[in-house]
């Protein structure tokens, strides 16, 4: 009762407190980085973008991206389905690990990877004969991204799936469908916008994961540079016209990831009020 | 625990069937047959068993232990989609992201039956279940009875020998409910396939099956027609569950009624009672007992009084077209007969004074 009371007070001084948050936080840093990147002019910023390294590192960046979605999809859904449809001993702790890789500190991420794939390794006496290098190297900064986008997918599913029961697969089943039949034509509809969601999640953290790459990529220019240590480097170097230039591609393909965010939601929450 | 059904003839069959979910043993040497084209309810209340019974007959569950019988064929390893089996969910588990259409026709396309037979057979089922021009629309733009009819014409559609159905009505309103009753019974009749359905509901039971089998704590207590359960429960289960009983520790002292051997209960229903004023005439005069009313109840169609009588709250009903009965009144009251209750055996004792009249006369 007391809050329906003061509500038009407490709403508007709420209001003002994330506004200002927000400008303080957020806006300010972001319009920064804009005027930083054309301190010397157009021109300028259009050759730091169009570096040759900086360029590379975007090439990086949507690499390490693309195979994190892409694996995390197949193990999101897997995983989803796992532990929803069936019941089995372990489930929770299954289901607690899953989560680990948001509570780790990413550099903790990074180092446990060269302690298990670097010369001092378990695997490196296997792995190094083949000629397969994962640290220091393009397999060690997916592997990290993978690492930190670990649950985002599946964490996006579980619910979804849950919420949906297994009424409708065990009519499928009875009904003679297949696993992969029940999967497209009943699961999948149901899941869709829960799934894209998880990617754009997915892909919005993949393409800003520092720490854990930083650790395991060995900062080679051009070879395992991504795009943010990339920015990291020309920071230290002084390149302040070079390091918010290619900041500000980041910037861009967050708020493009940000606007599929938003319509992704706007017709997920659409589609599910039409089909309740 | 009872086999009042010839077993040579059964279509559906379970003998000794065992099945635990962990530490829950869910059924206990179950055994249950069934004939060709009947329509059967398993009744019991909820945690009984009977889902799970349910269940194992479509293949969603596996036996521990005990054979499961189709058409004399034991089909525990074969899988539920080949057992011939049409199945309507208690939430009826319609695709919702497939229109009534696709939903009827799924089984069939997975059957690779061609186009056009699909067509004909869902545009028949539409017909059968009057939903004709709905053949588009989302589950979840339906009424709950279409829902229902839809999920009914999905099961229907691959022609199945064994149509089983997971509490069908629950999830509908009561008036919508006792119309879709009456539908289901005739459907089923109409198409004459074996149907098994799941209730805690024995007016639903008693209404619609043919035959009825009563679970408990997982046991199977008994199974029969509802006339045969209503009048000759055979555990005490049964004779508490069905009809509107009332458990009487000291029925001795009823008038008519002698002391059996120690510690048995008797189980009254409304039906083995009469109710009348004082001045009203009585057939047995000597054989009422008066008692106080204490409580009214008005049910509609006739009246439920509840009397107390030597400590038990006993319920009667009366016609509305009765003289009035009000509360705190005395009235005469006759007992025709009772259910006894002795280790788990059941008897029916009638009022002795019925004995003496006719040996009278």
């Amino acid at each position: 009762m007391e809050l329906r009371k003061n509500s038009g007070a407490i709403k508007w001084a709420l209001i003002l407190l994330c506004f200002v948050f927000l400008a303080v936080f957020l806006l300010l840093p972001l319009f920064y980085i804009v005027i930083t990147a054309l301190r010397d002019g157009i021109s300028g910023y259009i050759n730091a973008i169009t570096d040759e390294y900086a360029l590379k590192a975007v090439w990086l960046t949507v690499q390490a991206t693309l195979w994190a979605v892409i694996i995390n999809t197949i193990f999101g859904i897997s995983a989803a389905w796992l532990l929803t449809k069936y019941s089995f001993r372990g489930k929770k702790i299954l289901s607690t690990f899953i989560d680990l890789p948001v509570t780790v500190s990413p550099i903790i991420a990074g180092l446990i990877y060269v302690l298990t794939f670097g010369r001092q390794g378990v695997l490196y006496d296997y792995l190094d004969p083949l000629g397969i290098q994962i640290i220091f190297a393009v397999p060690g900064i997916v592997l990290a991204t993978i690492f930190v986008t670990f649950p985002f997918i599946s964490r996006e599913l579980i619910p979804v799936l849950t919420a949906q029961g297994v009424d409708e697969e065990e009519a499928a089943a009875l009904m003679g469908a297949g696993t992969f039949t029940i999967f497209r034509k009943v699961t999948l509809p149901h899941i869709k916008w829960a799934l894209l969601y998880g990617v754009v999640l997915c892909t919005a953290r993949a393409m800003g994961e520092f720490g854990a790459v930083s650790v395991l990529s060995g900062h080679l220019r051009g070879k395992t540079n991504t795009l943010p240590l990339y920015i990291e480097l020309l920071y230290q170097g002084y390149d302040f016209t070079g390091a918010f230039a290619s900041s500000s591609i980041l910037v861009v393909m967050a708020v493009i990831v940000l606007i599929l965010r938003l319509i992704i939601e706007k017709k997920g929450k659409k589609e599910l009020d039409n089909k309740k | 625990m009872s086999d009042s059904i010839n077993r040579s003839d059964s279509y559906v069959e379970l003998r000794n069937i065992n099945k635990h979910f962990k530490d829950f043993h869910a059924t206990k040497d179950a055994n249950i047959s069934i004939k060709k084209g009947k329509l059967v309810a398993l009744l019991g209340p909820s945690g009984s068993g009977k889902t799970t019974i349910l269940r194992m007959i479509a293949g969603l569950e596996q036996p521990d232990s005990g054979e499961i019988l189709i058409d004399g064929k034991v089909v525990n390893n074969v899988p539920g989609s080949e057992r011939g089996i049409g199945f309507v969910f208690q939430s009826y588990a319609l695709f919702r992201y497939q229109t009534v259409y696709e939903n009827i026709a799924f089984g069939l396309r997975v059957k690779k039956v061609p186009e056009k037979e699909i067509k004909k057979r869902v545009s028949e089922l539409l017909t059968l279940i009057s939903c004709e021009g709905l053949e588009n629309r989302y589950p979840s733009q339906l009424s709950g009875g279409q829902r229902q009819r839809v999920a009914f014409a999905r099961a229907l559609a691959p022609n199945p020998q064994i149509l089983l159905l997971d509490e069908p009505f629950a999830a509908i309103d009561a008036k919508v409910r006792l119309e879709l009753r009456t539908w289901l019974k005739e459907m089923i009749t109409k198409i004459g396939i074996t149907s098994i359905f799941v209730t805690h509901d024995q007016d639903e039971a008693i209404e619609v099956a043919d035959e009825i089998i009563v679970t408990n704590q997982g046991r199977v207590e008994q199974s029969g027609t509802p006339q045969e359960l209503y009048s000759r429960p055979k555990t005490e289960f049964v004779a508490k569950f069905l009809g509107n009983s009332t458990v009487v520790q000291n029925f001795e002292r009823f008038k008519y009624f002698e002391k059996q051997d120690e510690d048995v209960t008797a189980i009254l229903r409304p039906e083995f009672v009469s109710i009348y004023k004082k001045d009203e005439n009585v057939q047995f005069v000597r054989s009422v007992e008066e008692a106080t009313v204490e409580d009214i109840i008005f049910r509609g169609s006739n009246m439920e009084i509840k009397v107390k009588l030597h400590g038990n709250l006993i319920s009667a009903l009366r016609s509305i077209n009765d003289p009035i009965i009000e509360v705190g009144e005395k009235v005469n009251v006759f007992i025709y007969r009772l259910f006894v209750i002795s280790r788990d055996k059941v008897e029916l004792i009638h009022n002795l004074s019925l004995k003496q009249e006719t040996v009278v006369i």
